[in-house]
């Protein structure tokens, strides 16, 4: 019992599952942007586009999430018409490892960005024309979100399976 | 130059002249105007210059504004045409304006007066619902009362209506008035979720003790005084009055929806109204004596010659002068062809200041591929580009949004190159397709290379990509610097930083071009280096300033190393796009292939595709302006310019074409 726990297969998937983790980060951050944006939409019901571009920023982290979690899925063959391959603990380990940094930095950085967002989001309830700024202040959190995505999907593509 | 040149103006005219002069100088819509609020302190000239604020008329065309806005707003409502997904101006030469305004204004001065009441009506009639609903809600719970419910007394009896809360028990009530007041009648006329309502009669003199019965079971009595009728006929009343009104709004409703016939003349008349609002305004900020008039301001060079002819027609004084060299000069860009919509981008960020060069044309390329790399799908680049070419043929937009969805339309064109050059059709689409339905192997080969096998190459291709914008920014720095006569500033900030970057470049990777490659690579970083180390610290005072500079500018090289490596969001976001495009058609290839594999594939396409270019394009564009603006910008630009704003005419739906051809 114990050593399926750490056979290859099932690090594999827990990694896939550890990169979907991302998405917890992204319904925070959508959700508290889009708090925000039904105040201002209280106010005034045009702002309406605007506030909502702001709003599915924070929403990336999860994408990001998916795709680690894909790419792992398709790794380990879990989606081809075969089923999945067999696994050396040490491969598996490594898949579970690559898997780390957008899961976790995917949940911060979603909350993060949730809130810069939301902020931005009043910023455009008081100054309309400012939409590209208040875009860029969520965008700036983003960033680390990317580098993750990168670190992760570099460190899966180097794994040979 | 990408930044206009201003000349400043300065115009001594008669007041006689003035009203005319200002309607030809709106048309030429080419002049700033300064305010002159608070410019002339001197104790001596005040008793003789002042401003007519003309705030009477002003304030008098505002309210009318206030009241066709709200004609227009209304009638909008009402109109169940179709709106347009961008709204257009309409084109008209002068003589057209003036003689339809002529023509048509007493009929659309009525139809806002209509429009206007109708609309009141509408609304008070929504408020009258609103209360008699209120009141129906009150009165339902009494529907079986069948006494009158302004009647309180009889000569002998007394009548009380109140409510209880539903936790009482109605049996104990009762039990206890009888106890107190035997003559009395108790009923429950209803009960709902929170409340008995109920209703009491007993003999006058036995009032005080029910009403003390009533007092343990927090009773609350109620008060019909102002209804008429037993309830049910109260009720009838009110339901009627609804329906009239009801009526009413509906008709007015109508009135509304066949005044959208009339909501062009009137939108025509919005405006009009606006011109003259603003002519009037624009006299506050012109000084006055009894006879002459004065102002100054902003115009672009290329416009001196019809504003002198202006002012020649009027004979005024006038001045033209170069701005002086701390002058606060507006700013207006105008880039040709390609750069044109890429403005926007400069416009989102801050207009370039005095000292700034226009950024415009030098991000241009760059805003161009970055987007593109980042979103690299060709299929989607072709239906962006499409859309925004039918976007652009078939309104006639300007402005801003112009500009916007003429850079999107590059910009898919550079998602179809960077698609087509990594080889993303849908992401994998025509593959999965093939592979689902017709079970044979087709695969749309990459011009170049697929960035999902060989992710190293593309963040390297990235990396250098960035270092080339890095450098360009830098490269304008030094030109600023040489431009304003610190050619030195050139060399030491960025010369050095030059050598210094391409030397580690060439010292890190120049070993697989050849080794002496690498020694001349070590040189130039550590000549960089040292020179860094030495003039760093050159504006410091002190030994121990000029050093503690040197180490703090060498330091700088963090900073740089984030830059570049901040590109790698071009391969991040490009990779992004293509694997969500391939979750979509690895998902909707799950049920297989015959016609149910065919429509679950097709529909997982079809929404997928949309979401994945919203979400992506959106990030594109984000992530694209933000390489400008933190990296790039970070660089030389400091931005702060105001935008120039000359007097013309601000209209929303017309647009008055200038009779003869003025520039641009």
């Amino acid at each position: 019992m114990v050593e399926s726990l750490f056979s290859g297969e099932f690090l594999a998937l827990s990694g896939a599952a550890v990169a979907a983790l991302a998405g917890i980060g992204s319904a925070i951050g959508v959700g508290v942007a889009g708090e925000a944006a039904a105040g201002v939409v209280s106010e005034d019901p045009n702002k309406f586009g605007q506030v909502l571009l702001l709003q599915a920023l924070p929403g990336t982290q999860g994408i990001y999430g998916l795709l680690i979690a894909f790419l792992v899925m398709v790794k380990v063959g879990l989606l081809g018409g075969n089923g999945m391959i067999d696994l050396t603990m040490i491969q598996g380990a490594g898949i579970f490892a690559a898997a780390v940094p957008i899961g976790l930095v995917g949940i911060f950085s979603g909350i993060a960005q949730g809130k810069a967002a939301a902020a931005g989001i009043m910023l455009v309830g008081k100054k309309p024309s400012e939409l590209a700024k208040g875009m860029l202040f969520a965008a700036m959190v983003e960033t680390y979100a990317v580098l993750a995505l990168l670190v992760s999907f570099l460190m899966l593509n180097s794994i040979q399976v | 130059m990408a930044v206009v040149e201003m000349r400043k103006l300065t115009v001594i005219g008669l007041n006689s002249g003035r009203t005319p002069f200002i309607h030809e100088l709106m048309h030429l819509g080419v002049v700033e105007i300064n305010s002159q609020e608070g410019v002339v302190n001197d104790e001596e000239w005040m008793p003789d210059i002042f401003r007519t604020s003309n705030s009477a008329d002003v304030s008098r065309l505002e309210a009318d504004i206030a009241r066709v806005s709200t004609a227009i707003e209304a009638i909008n409502r009402f109109d169940t045409q179709k709106k347009p997904l961008f709204q257009v101006r309409e084109e008209l030469v002068r003589k057209e304006f003036t003689e339809h305004m002529d023509r048509t204004k007493t009929e659309t001065e009525m139809n806002v007066d209509a429009a206007v009441m109708s609309y009141k009506q509408i609304t008070d009639g929504q408020n009258e619902v609103n209360r008699l609903k209120g009141i129906i809600a009150g009165l339902k719970p009494w529907e079986s009362l069948d006494l009158p419910l302004q009647m309180k007394e009889t000569e002998f009896s007394a009548v009380i209506l109140g409510t209880v809360s539903s936790k009482t028990k109605f049996e104990d009530l009762l039990q206890r008035v009888l106890e107190k007041a035997p003559s009395a009648v108790v009923q429950q006329v209803s009960a709902d979720v929170q409340q008995i309502y109920i209703s009491i009669i007993c003999l006058k003199e036995e009032r005080e003790q029910v009403n003390e019965a009533l007092r343990e079971f927090a009773f609350n009595p109620i008060s019909f005084a102002e209804q008429k009728g037993t309830p049910k006929e109260a009720l009838k009343q009110y339901e009627i009055e609804i329906e009239e009104i009801q009526e009413k709004i509906l008709a007015n409703t109508r009135i509304l929806s066949d005044l959208s016939a009339a909501k062009k003349n009137i939108e025509y008349l919005y405006d009009s109204l606006n011109m003259r609002r603003d002519r009037a305004k624009i006299v506050g900020d012109m000084l006055s004596t009894e006879m002459v008039f004065y102002f100054d301001g902003w115009m672009p060079k290329n416009a001196q010659a019809e504003v002198e002819e202006l002012l020649n027609r009027f004979e005024f004084y006038y001045r033209i002068t170069e701005p002086e060299v701390d002058e606060e000069i507006p700013v207006c860009l105008h880039n040709g062809g390609f750069s044109t919509p890429f403005e926007a981008v400069t416009h989102m960020y801050s207009l370039p200041s005095r000292n700034d060069i226009d950024p415009t044309k030098f991000l241009a390329p760059f805003y161009f591929i970055f987007f593109g790399m980042m979103l690299s799908d060709a299929a989607y680049g072709i239906i962006i580009a499409v859309g925004c070419w039918i976007l652009l043929k078939k309104f006639k937009l300007e402005g801003m949004t112009y500009r916007m969805i003429k850079m999107f339309f590059y910009c898919g064109i550079s998602t179809f190159m960077w698609g087509a050059l990594f080889g993303g059709w849908f992401g994998d689409f025509f593959t999965v397709a093939a592979k689902t339905l017709f079970d044979t192997d087709f695969v749309i080969k990459p011009i170049w290379f697929d960035p999902l096998t060989e992710p190293m190459k593309l963040l390297i291709f990235s990396l250098i990509l960035g270092a080339i914008h890095l450098f360009v920014g830098m490269g304008l720095q030094a030109y600023m610097s040489i431009r304003d006569g610190r050619p030195l500033d050139a060399l030491f900030d960025i010369g050095l930083w030059y050598l210094l970057l391409i030397g580690l470049v060439l010292y890190g990777l120049g070993g697989s071009v050849g080794a002496a490659m690498v020694t001349v690579g070590k040189g130039m970083s550590i000549v960089g280096a040292v020179g860094i180390l030495l003039t760093g610290g050159r504006n410091k005072k002190g030994i121990f300033g000029k050093i503690t500079g040197g180490l703090g500018s060498l330091y700088g090289i963090t900073g740089y190393l984030s830059d570049v490596l901040s590109y790698s969001r071009l391969l991040a976001l490009g990779l992004a796009t293509g694997v969500v495009a391939k979750v979509i058609n690895t998902l909707g290839s799950l049920a297989g292939g015959g016609i149910k594999g065919a429509i679950v594939l097709l529909i997982a396409f079809v929404f997928g595709t949309i979401f994945n270019i919203a979400i992506n394009a959106l990030g594109a564009f984000v992530h694209s302006c933000r390489l400008q603006y933190v990296e790039f910008f970070g660089k030389f630009y400091t931005g702060g310019g105001r935008p120039f704003a000359p007097f013309e005419r601000k209209t929303k739906y017309i647009k008055i074409l200038k009779e003869e051809k003025n520039h641009g």
